[in-house]
């Protein structure tokens, strides 16, 4: 009786121990920030390593699924009124802070307050808020949103997450000291954060949601990408986005402890041309311009595959896509025609001309990128095969960004990533000309901007996507700028990390993102 | 004396000030606007002009440029140094967590490099072109030429993927181990520079016709080698006094590749941001430290030789 009192007490603890064993080996995901958070007020927040810490402590009202739809989250419902112009918020019931407190109307409507604000910076937010009326709490869980005018995708700036109004009502958003010590109402809080080196989370044991993530989840900066990489074939990283070469080595190393993942983002890379200048003002040039450049070969040879070419500026992963657009071939002699009808011959260089206008400009290149800088020598030479010269000017980048932003270029190459919220007025109507907005090439076509403006009081979506498509249609026409390319996100991934998933806008921003990730027993690295 | 230590600070006040001036103008003067490259990082959709306005109101840069200036400077007299542009936060506190980690990290490396330099320096002067001499030479002019960050790579690679013995990520907390890859990468560098100059200087002294005859009548070579490097301490503090800007911001690269949240990383953050508040309170701290080097050596000379203070040799230097 006693020894097998004994046994089962010895079984027991060395169960115990091996579960604390096995506990420990597995229940942290270490992951990689390329730069330290700037803060952890989600209102504030700009860049990656904000926004990838903060997906996991805060929840937003509504979220984006994987199809990029929104799907409740603290928010049970967002109702609209039949003007559009009313938003009704209802919240989940037992949400709580992780100080215990509820989450209620009245942090929806701090935030809300917060953000629309003329104080506050609130540089990736701000812009769903124009023409906010007021806020009004209904009751604990109901608040009411009224905006001056409707507008079609409204609903996007739900996605909204929430600031504590006990923290935050009544102070300075820019220097509360919760922005360094956020309240979480997800499914991990921060545990420590020893600043420059690593942010722990930890699970937020007052979530009401279900949990079946880690216990903890490490963040270490690593700024260096080369040193980032040994740590993830050690384990001692299972995330980060890799470069071709890194994952070339990846593939080709069938034993290594970690995996490639590629996956669409939303976004695409362009040369902008200014289409004011006398050069580019004929849309005949900028498409022939557009033909002279091998898109195709370049997605396979600098790209390796995964590139391609772009159609214009609505990615496949949004549902205004039209796939029966297809982009202009790599064309040479079409260009040429074009390029004749539109005025240019040969010169005695070599050169084109109109008139005793030569066709030579130049295109900033902002520095940071060598596979963007290669593809500007790939396209410099086509260019010169057919008489065009264009001389490359790699540009600092806050240089580079500051003469983007104010216009003042002849050509760039650029890329822009993209957010689920398919309304093109911001990069191309005539209003959002640079310095403005922008619409940096200064793109101009009273066609385009009937359309944009429609469309932005068009709710009904099937209706939308028509002048979606009429809109694309006009914008392929014109080509405003050379669409290159829409690329493929790599990233590395341990491979004992499981239940990863990927949506358009990456690993991370999206529900349930990151949260549900877990790491199998998997064969530990020497 | 007293005068002299006054009109010696004074001017090199001046000079730190001039210094911050022209640290400002550049800064501005740079092509990037701060909010233009704050929007841009705003993950996928443009900011809002409003949002943007109310990062210059926050900022002050909206106000003109000497005015913004003169506003920095009378707030750091009261030793307010303001707020980053990049997250808000009191550059003081910034100061407060990079410094220390990076003074460390320097001091260590500088130490290492002092601990090494001198004895191999002064063998290498002791029989120039001996084997002794021909090798470190070799091996002191690759470490020089080798980037520091091709070096930190290599080392990382050896010592932390394939033997093993060091942490993949650095941390003083690591104990010994923690710091050993950063500070043997800054301080191999160091070392090369270092043991080539104290060579120089020490084979200077002891060709020197003094030391000649000192030898002649029987003088030990040990202690010739002493007196050597006595006569070289001036060349070598002047060295040491050129070394100390880079104890605060001279290990950009190795900061990086290391993680190692230090001033390096904070600069470099700081120039690519046009974080001026940054940008200025790390200048004042170098500038000062350099101040404060060049200030204490000079009066260290100064007490020791009367002829320089008493013939005010110094007043037409700074």
């Amino acid at each position: 009786m006693t020894r097998r009192r004994v046994a089962a007490l010895l079984a027991l603890l060395a169960l115990a121990a091996c579960g604390r064993k096995g506990k420990n080996a597995e229940s942290v995901i270490q992951r990689r920030l390329e730069g330290e958070p700037k803060t952890l007020n989600s209102l504030l927040a700009t860049t990656d390593p904000e926004n990838v810490v903060l997906a996991l402590l805060e929840r937003n009202l509504l979220e984006y699924d994987e199809k990029l739809e929104l799907v409740p989250g603290l928010a049970e419902s967002v109702e609209v009124s039949p003007d559009r112009r009313t938003y009704t918020v209802r919240l989940r019931p037992e949400l709580r802070w992780e100080d215990g407190r509820p989450v209620t109307a009245e942090d929806v409507a701090c935030t809300i307050r917060t953000l629309v604000d003329p104080k506050t910076p609130a540089l990736s937010r701000k812009s769903y808020w124009d023409g906010l009326d007021r806020v009004e709490v209904e009751d604990g869980r109901t608040a009411r949103v009224v905006f001056k005018e409707p507008y079609a995708e409204r609903i996007l700036a739900f996605n909204l997450p929430l600031l504590p109004a006990a923290a935050y009502e009544g102070t300075d958003v820019n220097t509360n000291p919760r922005n360094r010590a956020p309240l979480a109402n997800g499914p991990y809080r921060l545990g420590r954060w020893e600043a420059g080196r690593t942010l722990e989370l930890v699970r937020n044991t007052q979530y009401v949601g279900e949990h079946p993530g880690p216990e903890r989840i490490l963040f270490r900066v690593v700024p260096e990408n080369a040193a980032a990489f040994q740590a993830l074939l050690a384990g001692e990283l299972h995330e980060m986005r890799v470069t071709y070469e890194q994952k070339t080595r990846l593939e080709a190393d069938a034993s290594a402890s970690a995996r490639p993942l590629l996956f669409d983002e939303l976004g695409y890379s362009y040369i902008g041309w200014k289409n004011d200048h006398p050069l580019f003002s004929s849309p005949k040039v900028r498409r022939a311009l557009t033909m002279l450049i091998d898109r195709e070969t370049i997605a396979r040879t600098l790209y390796g595959g995964l590139a391609r070419p772009a159609s214009g500026p609505i990615p496949p992963g949004l549902w205004p896509y039209d796939p029966s657009i297809l982009p202009w071939p790599y064309d040479p002699k079409k260009a040429a025609a074009l390029l004749s009808e539109a005025g240019f011959r040969a010169g005695p260089d070599g050169v084109l001309r109109r008139g005793s206008e030569r066709f030579a400009f130049t295109l900033l290149l902002g520095a940071g990128s060598e596979l963007q800088r290669q593809i500007t020598e790939v396209i410099q030479q086509s260019l010169r095969a057919s008489g065009i010269e264009m001389t490359i000017r790699p540009m600092e980048w806050a240089a580079f960004a500051s003469k983007v932003d104010a216009g003042d270029f002849e050509a760039a190459i650029l890329a822009f990533s993209l957010d689920p919220n398919p309304d093109l007025a911001v990069y191309w109507h005539s209003s959002q000309k640079a310095p403005n907005g922008w619409n940096t090439s200064g793109y101009q076509n009273p066609k385009a901007d009937a359309l944009m403006d429609r469309l932005r009081t068009t709710f009904d979506r099937e209706e939308a996507r028509g002048l979606y498509a009429e809109l694309l249609r006009v914008i392929h026409e014109d080509e405003p700028v050379t669409f290159l390319h829409t690329v493929k996100t790599r990233w590395g991934l341990s491979k004992r990390l499981e239940d990863v998933r990927t949506s358009p806008i990456g690993l991370f921003l999206f529900w349930p993102g990151g949260s549900r990730w877990r790491l199998g027993p998997g064969t530990a690295p020497l | 004396m007293l005068a002299f230590a006054l009109r010696r600070l004074l001017s090199a006040l001046a000079t730190l000030f001039g210094v911050l001036t022209l640290v400002f103008v550049l800064l501005s003067a740079a092509p990037g606007d701060p909010a233009v490259l704050a929007a841009r990082s705003s993950a996928a959709r443009p900011a809002s002009p409003e949002a943007v306005a109310a990062f210059r109101r926050l900022h002050g840069l909206d106000r003109p440029l000497p005015v913004q200036f003169a506003t920095w400077a009378a707030r750091a007299v009261r030793l307010d140094l303001g707020r980053s542009f990049q997250d808000g936060r009191e550059v003081r506190e910034r100061l407060a967590a990079a410094l220390p980690a990076t003074l460390y990290l320097n001091g260590c490396a500088l130490l290492l490099a002092l601990l090494a330099a001198v004895p191999c320096g002064v063998s290498a002067a002791r029989r120039p072109g001996g084997r002794f001499d021909r090798f470190t030479g070799a091996v002191f002019d690759l470490l020089f030429a080798t980037p520091s960050f091709v070096l930190g790579l290599l080392l990382l690679l050896v010592f932390s993927v394939k033997l093993h013995v060091t942490p993949l990520f650095s941390d003083p907390a690591l104990g010994p181990a923690g710091i050993a890859l950063p500070v043997a990468t800054l301080g191999l560098g160091a070392v090369a520079l270092l043991s080539r100059f104290v060579r120089a200087c020490v084979r200077t002294a002891l060709e020197d016709p003094a030391a000649l005859a000192a030898r002649a009548r029987g003088e030990s070579g040990r202690a010739s080698v002493r007196r050597a490097l006595r006569r070289s301490a001036g060349a070598l503090s002047a060295l040491a006094a050129v070394l100390v800007p880079s104890l605060v911001t001279g290990s950009v690269l190795v900061e990086r590749l290391f993680s190692w949240p230090g001033a390096g990383r904070l600069l470099a953050d700081g120039v690519f941001a046009r974080d001026v508040p940054v940008v200025l309170g790390l200048t004042l701290v170098a500038g000062g430290a350099v101040v404060v080097a060049s200030v204490a050596g000079d009066l260290a000379s100064a007490w020791f030789d009367p002829r320089l203070r008493d013939a005010g040799l110094l007043e037409g230097r700074s």
